[in-house]
């Protein structure tokens, strides 16, 4: 199982590919199997951001919060991370 | 694409609330043993990666309860009765393992690293009431797992 601070990474780029994907398909070809599927995924990778994000040790609570906004809390969040790390540095 | 979600949710249930439900109904015992032993490290480690496999799948439950959403939208059946019932009591139990099971073995973990804590300071007591809790867990569990395959009242086939 990877670290969780490496799924986050990739879950919060995920993020904003499956919208943008989305995002795609509904302003072009408008495909159906494309919108469940990518939604689905999208979803997911939503949760992951959150699911990663609590199981980092010793986060801070506004950190925590930062990856429940929608799109971009990932990125927020592992930005965030990193800070926090650099100040404890 | 129903049957897709389905499958995530049975996979993530078994995966997720499996581990957490052993991981749980373990962790009084050897917590007590612990605290009988309490330079035993190898015991403690014990202790420590059960609450760890607690928390870290805890986490990953949140699958669950969200691919059950999805699975019942897409049957249309998020209003049937024995669906909402297992709504209500999946929540009682991540209400129990959130703010009950998993701060009682933080305590529990807690009082174990304190060298001065001797056995007598009413951490059993602790246990037993962690016991409880945990028991009640599992039961939710159980019913609801139960309610997720009788489905009493449903339509949609044996």
């Amino acid at each position: 199982m990877p670290r969780p601070e490496t799924a986050l990474r990739i879950a919060s780029i995920a993020e904003i590919v499956t919208l943008a994907i989305l995002l795609t398909n509904l302003f072009t070809i408008h495909a159906r199997p494309i919108s469940s599927s990518m939604g689905m995924i999208h979803g997911c990778t939503y949760l992951l951001v959150i699911c990663c994000v609590l199981l980092i040790e010793r986060t801070p609570i506004r950190i925590k919060a930062l990856a429940w906004i929608p799109i971009v809390g990932g990125i927020l969040a592992v930005r965030a991370l990193a800070r926090a790390r650099d100040d404890a540095a | 694409m129903t049957k897709v979600l389905l499958s995530i949710h049975v996979l993530a249930a078994i995966l997720a609330i499996g581990p957490v439900t052993v991981a749980a109904s373990m962790f009084p015992r050897y917590a007590a043993q612990a605290f009988a032993a309490p330079a035993d490290l190898a015991i403690r480690s014990v202790v420590q990666t059960l609450h760890r496999i607690c928390r870290v799948y805890s986490v990953l439950g949140i699958f669950v309860p969200a691919f059950g959403l999805m699975t019942a939208i897409s049957l249309g059946v998020l209003t049937d009765t024995w669906l909402i019932v297992s709504i209500i009591l999946t929540a009682v139990a991540a209400v129990l393992l959130v703010a009950s099971l998993l701060p009682a073995q933080r305590a529990i973990l807690a009082s174990l690293d304190d060298d001065v804590a001797d056995p007598s300071d009413g951490m059993p007591a602790t246990i037993s009431r962690l016991r409880m809790v945990t028991g009640l867990f599992s039961l939710l569990w159980a019913i609801v797992t139960i309610l997720m395959i009788a489905r009493p009242g449903s339509t949609t086939g044996a």
